[in-house]
């Protein structure tokens, strides 16, 4: 028995000492004195460097990893996280596991998820900044006044892709100039024996959010988001209420596919480029999978892209993890350095080559975007310029609107629940984060 | 420190098997700190983390900040507030019954009918085993790909009665749960399928003998002497096929991933979601919820069940 005793007494001791030492490993980090910008070409011999990457980012790098490693004689690993990425980076970097550089959604959400001001190297005076077109400079990658993302390509706007044959057969030859218009552009369609819209509630039902964001547009130009992050306005007030509404009141009148709830993802596409839908509103993801199913040419033949917003064609702006890389506190000043140059290379004297290797849109005044780009994409970026933010990009918390409004496609879940729910998640999260307000 | 021989204690009592008390020769024999090497290994790798399963979901720790902080029960507070954790604890109290009867019906079944020892019987019992080592994500796209629409499943049952068939069979909200359940039970039936034939096996062969002297059928054999004499054989698959599944995530995140509309969202889908989310706190507490659910439901189930057995 007394033995026994003794053998309690030692496991609540260790329990104890545990249990002092609990603080959180993902605290790393230190001060930030204002960081030196090594050159380009400097030697980094016998340094490894690692990005992490997504499976669909990792080979994203590749140009640039291999101008840098003969440039500088870095070695430059770049490891895959599996999918759901973000969420996996997230559990690494709270458990104090940190890469040198990672592909990060640059948006004010997913850089406080981070928990930037801890974890990530400030990019203030990065040396590429003016390189940047004017427009994009500031567009994205920053929180609190800090920049803490390296915008790489295009972020992704949410607009509305659609068929031009099915357009050209049923007699329009105008892009609808507002959200209204091209409502009735869905009715007309309607009416002569069109899918005028294609979603999927299936899978995982990801696209149903920017159906409720592009009618926001007007409103986060406004300050709509601003007004939430500081609790002054909900999702469930009039206006975001009212465009889960209008959504589903577009499902109600059957301008959607008809297998709108078991459709997923793999769907959308080929029902896009065959003409069985004539218009879905995506981001520029979906027109990843267009190019897997077609090449360019055909492309520029069927597909075309409006962006659109209650009063006029303006887009709607959400960066993802591929557009952009976050650098991180390592307390390994010279790794440090190191990814701060690669991100100068990166940008700078390797930024020509990367846009070719990509086939994609040059952020840069200085650089040509790749010849091959396809139309749909350059009128992506063109409307890049004077669109505004998603959720995403601007409000501090990033809830699941898109599964609350898969549950309402599915009848699990009234308009006015959708609202409740998203707001719900919504307060708890800035409750978390530790905004004013909540 | 006693022992009943692996049987219940009524059974034990019943057969006139005294418990079993070590005598002073063994506790010399074996001093108690050769458990020390058995006990570090369960305090480093179950316990701590158990006890920090019960600390974090009192804190905010959370992806957002680096301090951790106690906040009492408020994570408790906020999270039986929404109605989202109650309706996770449903569906998955559903789940995990659908599947332990499922799981015990088709096992019992299979070990019924490859119950002879011929070769054929063999390589069937094989072939129905070899899902149970297959990887549950792996089994969980598989049937995702063939309960599609335009999946296998539906050309299959279309060339049987000769028009095409489009059921969407993860598609419903009401009878997915059951789809998915059955596909956990196929997963899992081959293990069930060993163990009562292991049980079956047991049976002494007199008993069997007797009772076709006495005229009785195959039925009344199987309801009057061998399903009660499958009692510990029962006892662990319906333990282990229900508290098992009450754990379950692999196959449903990777056939249906809580869809449609959150009718088949499992409570460790909810929790990986809200970890996903940076909100590591409250995903601790649903999971020391989920623990607790588990335990309270362990214990009148499993003696229940060791109940049963004491006609032995």
């Amino acid at each position: 028995m007394k033995n026994r005793f003794r053998g309690a007494a030692v496991i609540a001791a260790v329990a104890a000492l545990t249990l002092a030492g609990c603080s959180d490993p993902g605290a790393g980090g230190g001060d930030s004195a204002p960081a030196e910008w090594p050159a380009q070409d400097a030697d980094l011999s016998g340094t490894t460097l690692t990005i992490w990457a997504a499976q669909n980012s990792n080979t994203v790098p590749e140009s640039v990893v291999e101008g840098f490693e003969e440039l500088t004689g870095a070695q430059v690993d770049v490891v895959t996280i599996p999918d759901p990425y973000e969420q996996s980076v997230q559990t690494k970097v709270a458990t104090g596991d940190t890469p040198d550089l990672a592909f990060w959604q640059p948006t004010a959400s997913m850089l406080t998820a981070l928990n930037a001001s801890t974890n990530l190297q400030p990019l203030d005076d990065a040396p590429w900044l003016d390189s940047y077109k004017p427009e994009l400079r500031d567009i994205t990658g920053i929180l609190d006044d800090t920049r803490y993302a390296a915008l790489i390509t295009t972020p992704a706007v949410e607009g509305v892709y659609y068929n031009k044959e099915v357009f050209a057969a049923n007699g329009i030859t105008d892009v609808p100039a507002n959200w209204d218009e091209f409502v009735q552009t869905g009715r007309d369609l309607k009416a002569k024996g069109v899918t005028p819209f294609f979603d999927f509630g299936g899978g995982t039902p990801w696209a149903t959010q920017w159906w409720v964001q592009v009618q926001l547009a007007d409103a986060a130009k406004d300050g709509l988001w601003d007004r939430v992050n500081a609790n002054e306005e909900t999702f469930t007030d009039p206006t975001i209420q009212g465009a889960i509404d209008t959504y589903d009141s577009l499902i109600q009148e059957g301008l959607f596919n008809e297998n709108l709830k078991t459709a997923t993802f793999e769907d959308q596409g080929p029902a896009l480029l065959s003409g069985d839908a004539a218009m879905a509103v995506q981001v520029n993801s979906f027109f990843g999978q267009l190019q897997s199913l077609a090449d360019t040419a055909e492309l520029d033949e069927k597909i075309g892209f409006f962006p659109i917003s209650p009063s006029g064609n303006v887009g709607t702006f959400i960066p993802d993890q591929s557009n952009a890389l976050v650098a991180f506190k390592t307390g390994d000043a010279k790794r440090e350095a190191g990814a701060r140059q690669l991100l100068s290379y990166w940008l700078g004297d390797g930024y020509a080559d990367f846009v070719e290797a990509q086939s994609t849109v040059s952020l840069q005044t200085d650089v040509d975007s790749s010849a091959e780009v396809p139309q749909a994409l350059l009128a992506v970026s063109d409307s890049l310029a004077d669109s505004v933010g998603s959720m995403q990009a601007l409000a501090i918390a990033n809830p699941d609107l898109y599964l609350n409004l898969g549950d309402l496609i599915q009848g699990t879940m009234t308009t006015a629940e959708v609202g409740e729910a998203t707001q719900k998640q919504f307060a708890e999260l800035a409750k978390a984060i530790g905004a004013a307000g909540f | 420190m006693t022992t009943t021989l692996g049987l219940s204690k009524g059974a034990a009592r019943a057969r006139g098997i005294r418990e079993f008390a070590a005598s002073p020769r063994a506790k010399q024999d074996h001093p108690l700190w050769f458990l020390i090497p058995a006990l570090v290994v369960l305090v480093v790798f179950f316990f701590i983390p158990t006890v920090f399963n019960f600390v974090y979901a009192f804190t905010d720790w959370s992806s957002f900040k680096s301090g951790i902080n106690f906040v009492g029960w408020d994570n408790f507070v906020s999270l039986f507030s929404s109605g989202q954790l109650l309706g996770a604890l449903w569906v998955t109290l559903v789940y995990a019954v659908l599947v332990a009867v499922f799981q015990n019906v088709f096992g019992l079944a299979l070990a019924l009918l490859l119950e002879r020892d011929t070769p054929l019987n063999r390589g069937l019992r094989v072939a129905f085993f070899i899902p149970v080592i297959m990887s549950a994500l792996a089994v969980g796209y598989i049937f995702q790909a063939m309960l599609k629409p335009d999946g296998a499943v539906n050309s299959i049952i279309g060339s049987i009665i000769g028009q095409p068939v489009d059921i969407a069979w993860l598609g419903s909200t009401t009878w997915t749960i059951v789809v998915v359940a059955l596909v956990h039970a196929w997963k899992w039936m081959g293990l069930s399928m060993l163990i009562y034939l292991a049980g079956l096996k047991t049976i002494d062969g007199d008993i069997l003998e007797a009772a076709r002297l006495d005229g009785a059928s195959w039925w009344t054999t199987f309801r009057s002497i061998r399903f009660p004499l499958l009692a510990p054989a029962v006892t662990f698959n319906v333990a282990t096929a229900l508290l098992g599944s009450m754990n379950g995530f692999d196959i449903v995140q990777a056939t249906t991933a809580g869809g449609p509309g959150g009718t088949t969202e499992l409570l460790n889908i909810f929790i990986f979601r809200t970890f996903g989310q940076g909100l590591f706190a409250q995903a601790t507490t649903m999971s020391l919820v989920l623990f607790l659910l588990v335990a309270v439901l362990a214990f009148p189930v499993i003696r229940t069940l060791r109940k049963r057995e004491d006609v032995l």
